[in-house]
């Protein structure tokens, strides 16, 4: 990879990156670096967003959630 | 193929350990097994290969824009604008390098995000549910409290490939299922059973919890799977709460006929003008209503009639557009008119917008109290009522303005829509502001036409410049004028007038002096006030711009103008051969015309031919200095016969006329040429009664052949004669003094000064008006001082029956010259015999009365003193006339206001002869 290409990748990471802080993502460089990489190779972003979704959730306590999903 | 794969893979493989390492919030934080590991990674596998392709359409920009917009729905107006900036540095980066997908990066931050906003939204509401009280008291209970900890930090955490055997079997059907997802076979469904039997129960938990928050395809996926679990956590205590919220419902449901969603339908329709199934429009009422019939809370009713206003105020404005629109080509709507409801139409345009988004909220049922939010974009009367809140003051003051501007049109509307962007509310000024840019456009096109092309486009008589059809010589003063009606309050009354002007020039130049040099001088204003100018540059609210652009095009085409006026058409050249001839500024030329047609003049008026005259004023013309003068102006002076009566002499009737064309007739219109009449007769008169006075005297001054005369006569004919003649001499004098004096006062004191206060003022002269204004105030200067003015109409009587005493004076003096000729010719004939003695010095006069005695003497004596003895009375009576009349002239001299009269006083009364004469006259002179 020249160097003017690796400029260039490395200035979108950290426009991404802003930009992902300012939607309130909560992702760091290397992960995003990887869900770009990813996004890259074709993968659907939405899939991606969700696989994000479910791994990080992991704070809420399980109780809750099945108060919620009850069925009325 | 495979390298794409594994690549695939291994970068999952890292995002999972990514995501686990820094997502629990443990104090620890690699403190997942190398089970919930695997179990994560073949879950994520999972998921990503469930979905092969997006679910909406891939756009860049209108992915870029819809972040934009819900940052700054949410409040961070800055953060969006950063994020554009941002986007388009972003969107820029292309080559090698790059990230080609840009969408599905955006994309995905914008899906994460949303669902940690989601999440947090329900962890908050869960909390204020208070539910959680116990999950609260202890912080945050770990998820997986089932699982035993087996796996260490190190274990895991050193390296991706220490894997145990089933993660590994694991991980290839996850890469099965990648190839699956990239697209070569459909997923089967056996295959994922297998995956799945591995997945623990608190697996199944973690789904079960992001089921919760995640879209409605994710939640279908894993309710078909998972369903069990969650029905087996319900608790009886749960179901008692459930079944108090039923049976509240159902009372709802009982008390209200229909259902909430439908009214909020109902009322959206209504806001659209449109009938709903209940809420009706009610002709009596003239409001939306709920029909009395149905059966709804007495709050839900007042809302939404309340909420209906909005429906209301809408028919009423959407009304006016229709009717407006639909009338145009008949009727004249005008162009304002046809700009106000454009921007009426811009308003509700964007109205719609808000009900189209509403009108999809409207979709999602209404959860009821027992029922937690699934989305929160239900719609309810309540949340109605404050998405309507904005729109319904904007709409509100549409309706004003619709009402207040019905029967306007052009410039008044402006002005009545101006009125109302007075006000502090700044909702309200933005919008009247924004109407008004819309509504003023064709104004101030209009205004930029006429002022840089002079055209007025304006069928619908909607300018605050109104043209009428005149005649060129009246097109300056008639031409145009303003339209008080029409002029918006926004353009000062100055400015107008301004603007007035500066198009009433363009016409001007280009109809009376047919010149086309304006175009430029106005290309030229166009391109010094700048670009700001152009078509469409001019709006509301730059009245800077406006003004600069008119200044400027007036200050070159008004400049333009004089050039024109001064340059191509003399103007200046024309006022002085006016002063010359018809002021009677040029001595000679006035002599020798006085000289060669006053014979022709004491004819009777109807016997006089005026071609005979134009013949004399040529001859006038050749034998002075006036030949010298340019041929175009002396082809311009006339004769002018007046109308007469009977009995009038050619005096009474004859007077010069300066022929002017266009453009200088704007300037010496006909009432000007009338007053310039006035004058001319005044003068005219003047100047006869002076050369009468100066033929006279050539008669009566004494000579030596009268005198020689004398000599011969008896003493009491002598004596009679020299006595008569002296009366004679002296009234003339008197008759001179006053026609010399006021002779010199008009040529100087009046004329002179008017005629350099109006050089000076032309010079200064900055437009056309001024021009008019200038020559106006010489004009008048002219009249006031020459006791011509309204105020000294008495005067001015007094004036005429002293010149007509002199004229009568003169044929009488005339009379008595020809009787003393006669006499002396007689006497000569009758003593041809003492011709001799008639050389003989005149001391000698006693003895040659001797002589005298001889036939027909004594008759001739006494004819001779009974002609001088009647002319003598005649004289005394003209001249006791003519004192009387003097008299009352100089003592009404002094009332008159203008200050110029008091020199006139001064030089008739240097001597203070009049004032000693008459103390009290000479008392009221020193005052």
């Amino acid at each position: 990879m020249d160097p003017e290409a690796a400029r260039t990748a490395r200035d979108s990471l950290e426009l991404v990156f802003h930009m992902s802080n300012i939607l309130d993502t909560g992702l760091d460089r290397h992960t995003l670096s990887i869900l770009i990489a990813l996004c890259e190779m074709g993968l659907n972003p939405e899939s991606l967003a969700a696989v994000v979704k479910e791994l990080r959730r992991e704070s809420p306590p399980s109780s809750s959630t099945e108060t919620v999903a009850t069925p009325p | 193929m495979d390298d794409d794969d594994h690549r695939v893979v291994d970068l999952v493989k890292e995002l999972v350990h990514r995501l686990l390492c820094t997502s629990s919030q443990n104090p620890n934080p690699p403190s997942f097994t190398q089970q919930e590991y695997n179990q994560a990674l073949k879950y994520s596998l999972r998921i990503l290969s469930s979905r092969m392709t997006p679910s909406i359409a891939p756009d860049d920009s209108a992915m870029a824009e819809s972040i934009k917009r819900r940052l700054a729905t949410a409040g961070k107006s800055s953060e969006a604008l950063t994020f554009a900036d941002l986007y388009a540095k972003f969107s820029h980066k292309n080559g090698p390098g790059s990230v080609r997908n840009k969408w599905a990066v955006l994309y995905l931050l914008k899906t994460i995000s949303e669902d940690r906003k989601v999440r947090k939204n329900q962890f908050s509401n869960r909390i204020s549910n208070g539910f959680l009280d116990s999950a609260l008291a202890g912080g945050l209970p770990t998820l997986f409290e089932g699982d035993e900890i087996s796996g260490g930090s190190g274990e895991f955490g050193n390296s991706s490939v220490g894997r145990s055997t089933d993660g590994f079997v694991d991980l290839r059907g996850s890469s099965e299922n990648v190839r699956n997802l990239r697209g070569f076979s459909i997923l089967e469904n056996e295959k994922n059973e297998v995956s799945l039997s591995g997945l623990t129960a608190n697996m199944k938990k973690l789904k079960v919890l992001g089921d919760a928050s995640s879209s409605l395809r994710t939640r279908e996926h894993v309710e078909k799977r998972y369903n069990g679990g969650i029905l087996v956590v319900s608790k009886d205590p749960e179901n008692i709460r459930d079944m108090a919220y039923r049976d509240f419902v159902d009372l709802i449901k009982e008390e209200n006929e229909v259902t909430e969603v439908i009214l909020v339908r109902d009322v959206l329709y209504a806001c659209q003008g449109i009938d709903g199934k209940y809420v009706k429009f009610d002709e009596k009422a003239d409001a939306y209503v709920l029909p009395e019939l149905i059966k709804v809370p007495r709050a839900t009713r007042i809302m939404v009639r309340k909420l209906c206003e909005l429906g209301w105020l809408f028919r009423k404005v959407k009304a006016y557009i229709t009717e407006s629109l639909d009338r145009f080509p008949a009727e004249d709507v005008g162009t304002v008119g046809q700009a106000f409801c454009a921007a009426l139409q811009d308003e509700l345009s964007d109205y719609y917008k808000l009900l189209a988004v509403l009108e999809a909220q409207a979709m999602n049922p209404i959860p009821l109290v027992s029922e937690n939010a699934s989305s929160g974009n239900y719609l309810s009367l309540r949340r109605l009522s404050v998405w309507f809140s904005e729109p319904l003051v904007k709409m509100r003051l549409m309706a004003v303005l619709v009402d207040s501007c019905k029967v306007l049109k052009g410039g008044a509307m402006a002005g009545a829509i101006h009125m109302h962007a007075q006000h502090g509310d700044p909702l309200v000024n933005d919008f009247m502001k924004r109407s008004l840019r819309r509504v003023c456009s064709p104004l101030f096109e209009m205004v930029r036409t006429w002022v840089l092309e002079g055209e007025l486009e304006d069928i619908f008589a909607e300018f605050f410049v109104l043209s009428q059809p005149v005649k060129a010589e009246s097109l300056w003063r008639e031409g145009y004028r303003l339209h008080a009606a029409m002029l918006p309050s926004f353009i000062s009354q100055s400015l107008a007038q301004r603007i007035l002007r500066t198009g009433k020039s363009i016409n001007f130049l280009r109809v009376c002096c047919e010149d086309r040099g304006w175009a430029d001088a106005a290309t030229e204003a166009a391109a010094a006030a700048g670009t700001s100018t152009g078509r469409g540059g001019l709006g509301y609210g730059k009245t800077d711009a406006l003004e600069s652009l008119v200044t400027e095009a007036a200050r070159r085409i008004d400049k333009h103008l004089l050039d024109v006026m001064y340059k191509q058409y003399k103007f200046k050249e024309h006022c002085l051969a006016i002063k010359r001839y018809l002021l009677l500024g040029q001595g000679d030329f006035v002599q020798y015309l006085m000289d060669i047609v006053g014979p022709e003049l004491s004819e009777a008026a109807n016997t006089i031919s005026s071609f005979k005259l134009a013949g004399l004023l040529e001859s006038a013309i050749r034998s002075s200095n006036a030949q010298y003068d340019d041929p175009d102006i002396l082809e311009r002076l006339r004769v002018k016969m007046m109308p007469h009566n009977t009995g009038d002499r050619g005096w009474d009737v004859f007077s010069l006329e300066y022929d002017t064309s266009v453009p200088l007739n704007t300037v010496f219109t006909e009432s000007v040429m009338s007053r310039y009449l006035r004058i001319f007769n005044f003068l005219w008169k003047l100047r006869r009664v002076e050369h009468a006075l100066i033929g006279v005297w050539k008669n009566m001054k004494p000579n030596c052949v009268t005198s020689r005369f004398f000599v011969k006569l008896p003493d009491a004919v002598k004596l009679h004669l020299i006595l008569t003649s002296r009366k004679c001499q002296v009234l003339w004098d008197e008759m001179n003094h006053f026609v010399s004096n006021l002779q010199y006062y008009i040529m100087f004191e009046v004329l002179e000064v008017s005629w350099s206060n109006l050089v000076k003022e032309l010079e200064a002269a900055k437009d056309l008006d001024d021009l008019l204004a200038a020559h106006e105030k010489y004009l008048y200067s002219i009249i006031e001082k020459s006791l011509l003015g309204e105020r000294s109409q008495n005067l001015n009587k007094i004036l005429f029956t002293l010149f007509d005493l002199i004229l009568r004076f003169r044929s009488q003096a005339d009379r008595l010259y020809e009787g003393i000729n006669e006499l002396q010719s007689r006497t000569t004939d009758s003593s041809s015999q003492d011709k001799a003695r008639l050389q003989r010095p005149s001391n000698k006069k006693f003895s040659e009365s001797g002589s005298w005695l001889g036939e027909g003497r004594k008759d001739l004596t006494r004819r001779a003193g009974e002609f001088l003895r009647n002319m003598g009375q005649d004289i005394d009576a003209i001249a006791k006339e003519y004192s009387s009349v003097f008299d009352g002239f100089i003592s009404q001299l002094p009332i008159q206001q203008h200050v110029d009269l008091k020199f006139l006083m001064f030089r008739l009364d240097f001597t203070e002869f009049y004032s000693q004469l008459r103390p009290s006259t000479g008392g009221k002179l020193l005052l």
